[in-house]
């Protein structure tokens, strides 16, 4: 009962609003200043009217109500207001419609480049990726807006929220099988935190990731094997951790072309510390290079 | 047979029984609880007329029977050895075995599966500790990005402080032509450079750097204590293994697999040491930079209720030039 007699109000205020503004166009010549008190006005009626909407759960006419009040801050030249306005009718379009959602977030995203804030066109670069990976399951646009997302980081110095976006363009990517800018991606991660003391203890998980992603794109084991040795050179802790010794045993294995000695050096290690989803495609897709080579014996 | 019908009256509320002789029934009187018992042991138990057979054997009267129940529970689990308490028991001549012989061999199958289990929970404290390691390490990602963001935080209200001075200035020159005067003769303002990132980074890795080495030094003390402990261990059990194998042949595959589980055991323990020292160093690294973090926490706080203050004055003058 309550919040259809919100939504009731919600529409009053949005025809009430509509008016405001119809009226205001109208009234050209000496009104200026009697205007845009009027648009003002009815920005903020928009606005009142959204937030109704959002607690009736309207989330379409709310997303609705923020879109026509942050056009008519355009009008009105604040951008920074618009732009707001825009990320609360992207937020509230995210529950009911994500296409809307997204073109609302990338016209905030360009207010705000505009006026030079690359923090935030990040972070919403980041929601409209997120919003790719999980309702739209578009990957190849996820991988755009996180690399958009990792350079505006890296030109504002954000070293830390940068290499998140990177390693989920690394992610993203090796799974697309763009193996070489995977392991660009991964190195590039892994010698930046390898100095850093907090974060070195990631960074023998990146050149793991790095080095699988060779052994995947380069069956012939030279390649994999000196990038083994150049990693344990940069950065003598990976030599000692469990996957650089896994990754030696698969190596061995492939040379042998022993399936049973992969699986069983891949369960062995799975025995201690579980291998997520990412992990076992990888590994798997390197498992089926052993039984082609071995000519689909087992 | 007649009596095989017997099981046609199941579920209902008649029965079959044999009618045998009265000395017969009193001898199976006395042995039902016995029967019953066996059957919870899960033994093969069936009785023929005044005959009870457990596990195919023929089981004698309660007083000699134990040294014959020990053959069926020879056979079975391990636990039921436990039941035999040692005391002053004949020994029956059938399996060959002396009864220090067998006291033995149970002690070795208890040692071997306390050893098995220690190797299974060492390979699950390692697992739990690689875990911790990756959400440690998970943690000071995140924390290092909250760094950033608080001192990017900082900069931009020390940028909003510059801005509400020139302001001010404004304000002052509206206000009254002498004001304005002033203003114009005064100095320009300078504008602060923004801080630098990297500097801000370097103090906290010092001082990680420093704890790093001082765990080091503490890392060398306990890796002193810990061979030390480990020889006892291994001196203990060797002493053991090599008695098992100058008494009965059964000792040697017991000593093989024993060695190999104490190998795995050792290794496990080598690496859970690692591990450890390396989650000390970690969470060591946390603690500084969440004390770093909490102190700039507290500068922002307080410039921000100074620029809050100055935000109000600033609308309160405005409002008054109206």
């Amino acid at each position: 009962m309550d919040t259809s007699g919100k939504e009731k109000e919600a529409m009053q205020l949005m025809a009430e609003a509509d008016k405001k503004v119809k009226s205001s166009g109208s009234f050209l010549g000496g009104m200026f200043g009697g205007s845009h008190h009027k648009v003002e006005d009815a920005c903020e009626m928009y606005a009142r009217a959204a937030n109704m909407f959002k607690m009736a759960k309207n989330w379409t006419a709310a997303g609705n109500a923020f879109c026509q009040g942050a056009r008519l801050h355009m009008q009105l030249q604040n951008k920074l207001d618009s732009a707001t306005s825009f990320v609360d009718a992207g937020n509230a379009y995210k529950k009911a419609d994500p296409q809307e959602a997204i073109n609302c977030i990338n016209a905030a995203i360009d207010i705000y480049t505009d006026m030079g804030r690359f923090t935030i066109a990040a972070k919403h670069h980041i929601t409209i990726a997120e919003v790719y990976e999980s309702e739209l399951v578009d990957i190849e646009k996820a991988i755009a807006h996180y690399e958009q997302a990792a350079d505006y980081y890296k030109g504002e110095e954000s070293n830390s929220s940068a290499n998140k976006c990177l390693l989920k363009v690394g992610h993203y990517s090796a799974q697309l099988e763009q193996y070489p800018k995977a392991i660009e991606i991964y190195e590039q991660v892994a010698t930046n935190t390898m100095d850093n003391p907090l974060l070195k203890y990631n960074a023998k998980e990146y050149f793991f990731k790095a080095s699988l992603c060779h052994f995947i794109v380069d069956e012939l084991n030279a390649k994999v094997l000196l990038s083994l040795l150049m990693y344990e050179e940069m950065f003598p802790a990976f030599a000692d951790s469990r996957e650089c010794k896994l990754l030696k045993k698969l190596l061995d294995a492939h040379e042998e072309q022993n399936c049973e000695a992969f699986t069983e050096a891949v369960k062995e290690f799975d025995s201690i510390s579980r291998l997520d989803q990412w992990l076992t495609t990888m590994l798997l897709r390197i498992k089926k290079t052993i039984q082609g080579d071995a000519g689909d014996l087992k | 047979m007649a009596k095989n019908m017997g099981r046609e009256l199941r579920n209902t509320d008649f029965g079959m029984n044999d009618h045998f002789l009265t000395e017969i029934n009193e001898w199976r009187k006395k042995r039902y609880p016995i029967m019953k018992e066996k059957r919870c042991l899960k033994q093969r138990v069936s009785m023929v007329m005044d005959k009870l057979y457990i596990n195919g054997q023929l089981y004698q009267d309660s007083r000699m029977a134990y040294p014959r129940t020990h053959n069926p529970f020879a056979d079975d689990d391990d636990e039921e050895e436990q039941r035999w308490s040692s005391g002053g028991f004949d020994d029956p001549p059938e399996r060959g075995m002396s009864e220090a012989e067998r006291k033995q061999r149970c002690l070795q199958q208890e040692v071997m599966r306390t050893a098995k289990s220690a190797v299974v929970s060492s390979h699950r404290s390692l697992g739990l500790i690689y875990e911790s390691e990756k959400i440690g390490a998970e943690t000071a990602e995140e924390l290092m990005r909250q760094g950033e963001a608080l001192k990017r935080t900082e900069r931009m209200v020390d940028n909003m402080g510059q801005d509400l001075k020139t302001s001010q200035k404004h304000i002052n020159s509206i206000k009254s032509v002498w004001g304005g005067l002033v203003t114009y003769f005064k100095a320009k303002p300078e504008t602060t450079k923004s801080l630098p990132e990297e500097p801000v980074v370097y103090q906290a890795s010092s001082k990680l750097q420093n704890a790093m080495s001082h765990s080091k030094e503490h890392e060398g003390k306990y890796q002193a204590s810990h061979p030390n402990l480990r020889k006892l261990d291994i001196g203990g059990f060797d002493a053991f293994a090599s008695d098992d194998s100058s008494s009965s042949q059964n000792g040697y595959p017991a000593n093989r697999q024993l060695r190999a589980a104490h190998q795995t055991l050792d290794n496990n323990l080598d690496e859970m040491s690692l591990g450890l020292g390396r989650l000390k160093n970690l969470g060591l690294g946390l603690q500084s930079e969440i004390e770093n973090q909490d102190t700039s926490l507290d500068n922002l706080l307080g410039k921000v209720d100074k620029l809050d203050l100055k935000i109000n004055n600033t609308n309160q003058q405005i409002k008054n030039l109206k």
